[in-house]
């Protein structure tokens, strides 16, 4: 069975069981459980993170997101369970390796930018002062490298936080919520640098609940309701789970009378028909033909992806 | 690795003013509140019609080898003020949520709190060092024409610093327990004084000295009261058996608190 493209349901029995293979993953979650009291946060999670991937955990507020995080991060204690980091159970040595911001952005108010990021250095071992001066300018943070950390704006944190996540160019980054505070301005300029980042070969972890980013950075996604995996795979497949099909021609009735024929759900939407068919078996040159020779010619023919927004409603509502 | 925790600590601390300030009125306050004990309470008074001829019939204080009790005995009580410090340092990491950040960045949970321990150390060891430059200098200037052996009572030395780090060790659990800073130094701070004294006394009238075994008051007995103010040798004797006695007790003590801290940080959620 496939890791990837596994729709799951909120029952944790039916869940699928995961063909594991750490070595070629960046982090392993084999049956990640926790409580808050009597509240779960989350429930039997597993799953793989590929390496050379940007993995969406996407979810909606107090679906488990930063709790998932927190564990694999050892901030949280999990219940039950266990995580592996390059196919090795979670260590001191490896998060040195792993640039990682976690919820807000954590740094000592009364000390700069610079000073705050000798200190992630210090205790990482990534980077060194040509490397923070680097980062600064990559975040656009360099004008302000010596003012305290308090007098920055939520932005301005947000950048910082980033910054000491890519401190030393670490090959795995996780980020919570990254755009968290940012400008659109600054939103694409993030967006840009996950793109540049993903093609130069880093994996990242990413937990968002703004879709949109997601839907255009990210190759693989998680969906969590409530502790719950709902679905993984790669986010292609998930937005993918059945083929619309959108088809025009002059006579829309005769359209949909004929495209009744070919099966599937068949709806007149404006000025088009709608034909939805299971998930990989629409294809494009047979409706042509087959309308053709029913003596229709169509002016307009496109398999529609669906929005991740939509699909994730469908998901978690 | 205790060089990197060292260096980490001093990077958060070195341009951090409070501590500085902080630092800087218990560099004032030793040296001032033992040369005015010195004054008020010792040089003023020789000259006094009923006091004077007291105290000139007994050894001075003040002068070696008496100052490294004298002015280990008055300093102790003002260790509510590197306490402040303690307490600062430690609940600075939880409102600002950098504990779980050099977690995050590769420390392990025990690393953290072992730089955590390292603080209160050389916080200790800053504050006996301020402690063995003034009782030097008192000392000096008390110094009389008699020969005496500087270095004869210097185990006030290392009794003072485990005090220090005994009771700085109580203001960092408490701090490490409660989290926020207001909470934690109004809770030292009240059972610092008055609650503990008042219990010491209630114990002692009414509970065998049962308060002796107080958290604060097992340190503070190291450090009796000064010889002048014991009449008899038996009184005094018996006040150094307690002494040795509860070096051991704060040493056990010492130990659990800081068994607690990382029992604690090890299962709890950052």
């Amino acid at each position: 069975m496939s890791l990837y493209n596994q729709n799951c349901t909120s029952n944790a029995a039916s869940l699928p069981s995961f063909q594991i293979n750490p070595m070629s993953s960046v982090l392993t979650l084999n049956g990640i459980t926790k409580f808050y009291g009597s509240i779960r946060a989350l429930n039997n999670v597993s799953f793989e993170v590929p390496q050379g991937s940007v993995f969406g955990i996407l979810g909606p507020n107090g679906s488990g997101k930063t709790t998932l995080l927190s564990i694999v991060l050892d901030v949280l204690k999990a219940n039950n369970g266990s995580f592996l980091w390059f196919g090795q159970p979670g260590s001191p040595e490896q998060r040195r390796k792993i640039g990682s911001l976690l919820e807000t952005p954590n740094f000592y108010h009364y000390l700069s930018a610079v000073d705050n990021l000798k200190i992630t250095n210090s205790i990482s071992g990534r980077g060194n002062d040509a490397d923070i001066d680097r980062i600064l300018k990559k975040v656009k943070l360099y004008e302000r490298r010596k003012s305290r950390f308090k007098s920055y704006s939520l932005g301005m944190k947000q950048r910082l936080a980033i910054a000491a996540a890519l401190l030393g160019s670490p090959k795995v980054l996780v980020l919570d919520e990254p755009t968290n505070g940012l400008d659109p301005v600054g939103i694409a300029e993030i967006r840009e640098l996950i793109v540049e980042l993903r093609n130069s070969g880093h994996t990242i972890i990413m937990a968002s609940h703004l879709l949109d980013e997601v839907e255009k950075v990210c190759t693989h996604a998680a969906i969590l309701k409530t502790g719950e995996l709902v679905t993984i795979g790669q986010v292609e497949e998930i937005l993918m789970d059945e083929d619309v099909v959108e088809i025009s021609a002059a006579d829309l009735n005769a359209l949909e009378t004929v495209l009744k024929q070919l099966g599937g759900t068949v709806n007149i939407v404006g000025n088009t028909v709608q034909l939805i068919l299971p998930k990989g078996t629409a294809r494009l040159e047979d409706i042509n033909s087959f309308c053709f020779n029913k003596g229709i010619v169509l002016n307009h023919l496109l398999l529609k992806k669906k929005r991740l927004e939509a699909r994730f409603f469908e998901l978690t509502n | 690795m205790m060089t990197s925790l060292l260096k980490t600590e001093w990077l958060k601390l070195k341009k951090y003013w409070a501590f500085w300030l902080m630092t800087g009125i218990v560099a004032l306050t030793y040296p001032g509140i033992n040369y005015m004990m010195y004054t008020e309470a010792y040089k003023n008074n020789l000259n006094d019609k009923t006091m004077g001829p007291i105290l000139r019939m007994i050894p001075n204080p003040f002068t070696f080898p008496d100052v490294w009790h004298t002015v280990s005995f008055i300093s102790s009580f003002f260790l509510f003020l590197p306490a402040i410090v303690v307490i600062m340092f430690i609940t600075n990491e939880y409102s600002y949520k950098t504990h779980r950040q050099n977690v995050i960045d590769g420390w392990s949970r025990n690393q953290f709190l072992l730089a955590k321990m390292i603080d209160v150390f050389i916080m200790s060891l800053v504050v006996t060092i301020l402690y063995v430059i003034v009782a030097f200098i008192l000392g000096n200037v008390n110094r009389g024409t008699k020969e005496v052996n500087v270095f004869s009572n210097t185990r006030y030395i290392g009794l003072f610093f485990l005090l220090n780090f005994s009771q700085l060790s109580i203001a960092f659990l408490i701090a490490f327990l409660v989290r926020k800073a207001f909470i934690a130094l109004g809770l030292f701070v009240f059972y610092f004084f008055p609650l503990e004294p008042l219990l010491v006394a209630l114990g002692r009238e009414r509970a065998n000295d049962a308060g002796r075994y107080l958290p604060l008051e097992i340190s503070d007995r190291m450090i009796p009261i000064p010889r002048m103010f014991i009449a008899g040798d038996k009184e005094w004797e018996s006040l150094v058996s307690q002494s040795n006695l509860h070096i051991v007790y704060s040493i056990i003590l010492t130990t659990v608190i800081w068994t607690i801290c990382f029992w604690v940080n090890k299962k709890r959620n950052l």
